[in-house]
């Protein structure tokens, strides 16, 4: 009954992918990949935090630079929250410092990508294997 | 407690001091520490500790020798293209 819901194999890997997104190394975790799940947590949190530390709020801008951002909301849905915050306020960030904060939370952003992908397609490969067997 | 988190919020509002010089480049360093750990985070089937940060040292140090080699390339050129070639062509260099 608990694996009811992971027999639907479309929902299951749209869950597993909705998860990984949501939260960096959740996708993993709920397939068990309880390592994978730390180090992905904590290496993509920690790189998005050092981003926001050197450039400020200020560097997730969704108005002048949506490409960066694009690849920064892949990080999680609450950057948009951040995003909001960023254009409610005063944040104003240029230079080396921009440059930096924005190349941090996007890389993390795409690692986390990466990850999101890599879930999904581990997800798929054990409804493969279930459907086998 | 409450003052020392908004304190820790509020570094987060402005942004850090940092120049414009060379030294600026080694922030490259730990964001090729992250990528080296997520990507082999993504590659191997289960994580043994000592075999993973191995693995990930590797690929952290093949992408920093990588990175060397592009930017002593990318300077050579620079160097002959505004240095050796005027004096080769009888101009001024830049």
């Amino acid at each position: 009954m608990p694996d009811s819901w992971k027999d639907n194999h479309a929902l299951y890997l749209i869950v597993v992918g909705a998860l990984a997104w949501l939260v960096p190394g959740a996708g993993h975790f709920l397939l068990d990949k309880r390592r994978q799940a730390i180090v992905i947590c904590v290496a993509v949190l920690l790189t998005f935090l050092v981003g926001l530390y050197v450039g400020s709020v200020g560097v997730i801008d969704p108005v002048g630079a949506k490409p960066w951002y694009a690849a920064q909301l892949m990080n999680t849905p609450a950057v948009a929250l951040l995003a909001r915050i960023s254009t409610a306020g005063n944040y104003p960030v240029y230079g080396r410092p921009n440059e930096i904060g924005q190349i941090y939370t996007s890389i993390a952003g795409l690692l986390n990508l990466l990850c999101i992908v890599n879930a999904i397609y581990l997800a798929h490969l054990r409804g493969v294997e279930k459907a086998r067997a | 407690m409450t003052s020392e988190l908004w304190g820790l919020l509020g570094s987060f509002t402005t942004p850090i001091q940092i120049d414009t010089t060379a030294s600026s480049m080694l922030w490259l360093v730990p964001l090729v520490a992250s990528i080296a750990i997520v990507y082999k985070a993504t590659k191997v089937y289960t994580i043994r500790w000592k075999a993973f940060l191995r693995e990930s040292a590797v690929l952290f140090g093949s992408i920093m020798v990588f990175i060397i080699a592009a930017a002593l390339i990318i300077q050579a050129v620079a160097w002959l293209v505004t240095e050796q070639l005027p004096r080769l062509l009888g101009g001024p260099s830049f």
